[in-house]
């Protein structure tokens, strides 16, 4: 009965989805949040943010200071293919984290937010 | 006679609805929080730091020198893609399969700029180009 049931609704599902396709990208490593929450202003140095997260994706120089940059992007998309009429949405959304040193090599300001937590898959390209 | 004008009216609505979307495509591709100038009000140069605008808008995406101190930078992109294709119309008919499309694309590419001191105060903030709100429609003339 449970096979049966089964059976049915991925048949419904399936008929329902018909002409829906879902695709993905992703670049770049997931910034952990333990990861950056660990890093402590005026304490951490750079040798312990390099052990936390790698190698920054860009080093950049700022007004005498270094500053790590890690970034990491992810894409969704979402289409309606309706024959006679198609729509389409890709939403990209990245991370960025932003960590300045100062000239002794200790973390000054960590910057970082997370936007790909809240991206989904949408279809519908009017509106918002 | 009013079921049979009804019926004739929803036939028609229908014909017109199909023509007009017949080979029809909507693309919109998003990159980033599209930001408007009422999401940025909270800023005022001198007094919003680099923190506050960080909590509120997120980490910018590029950080620079500038000559007054830093500059963070917030690229976002909203971009509407329309295409009809009215050779679909004559394809019933066609022994080929004819096209005559129409398509218009909007790169709706902005920035936000905001530029602070040595001490991460707000010196001035501006957007790069000002977005319109591009509507979705293929007629390329």
């Amino acid at each position: 009965m449970h096979f049966v049931h089964a059976v049915l609704v991925f048949a419904v599902t399936a008929m329902l989805t018909q002409g829906c396709a879902f695709s993905r990208g992703t670049l770049g490593d997931d910034i952990k949040t333990e990861a950056v929450s660990s890093i402590k202003k005026g304490v951490t140095t750079k040798t312990e943010v390099l052990a936390l997260l790698g190698a920054p994706d860009r080093v950049l120089p700022l007004n005498g200071r270094d500053v790590y940059q890690y970034y990491r992007y992810d894409a969704k998309a979402g289409s309606l293919l309706l024959i006679i009429v198609n729509f389409s949405r890709l939403s990209v959304k990245g991370d960025d984290l932003f960590v300045m040193l100062n000239q002794n090599g200790i973390v000054e300001e960590v910057i970082s937010s997370k936007r790909t937590e809240n991206l989904e898959f949408r279809f519908w390209p009017f509106g918002e | 006679m009013l079921r049979s004008y009804t019926a004739r009216i929803s036939l028609l609505s229908l014909v017109l609805i199909s023509v007009v979307f017949f080979g029809c495509s909507v693309v919109r591709i998003t990159l980033n929080t599209p930001l408007t100038p009422e999401d940025v009000t909270f800023i005022v140069p001198g007094q919003t730091t680099l923190l506050e605008v960080v909590d509120r808008l997120g980490s910018p995406d590029s950080i620079n020198n500038s000559t007054s101190g830093i500059v963070s930078i917030y690229r976002f992109l909203d971009m509407k893609y329309a295409r009809v294709n009215f050779g679909y119309l004559a394809r019933p008919w066609s022994p080929v399969d004819p096209d005559l499309i129409f398509s218009r694309t909007g790169f709706g590419t902005d920035a936000f700029q905001v530029f602070y001191d040595s001490n991460g105060v707000v010196v001035q903030h501006s957007f790069l180009r000002h977005v319109t709100e591009h509507p979705f429609h293929p007629y390329p003339f």
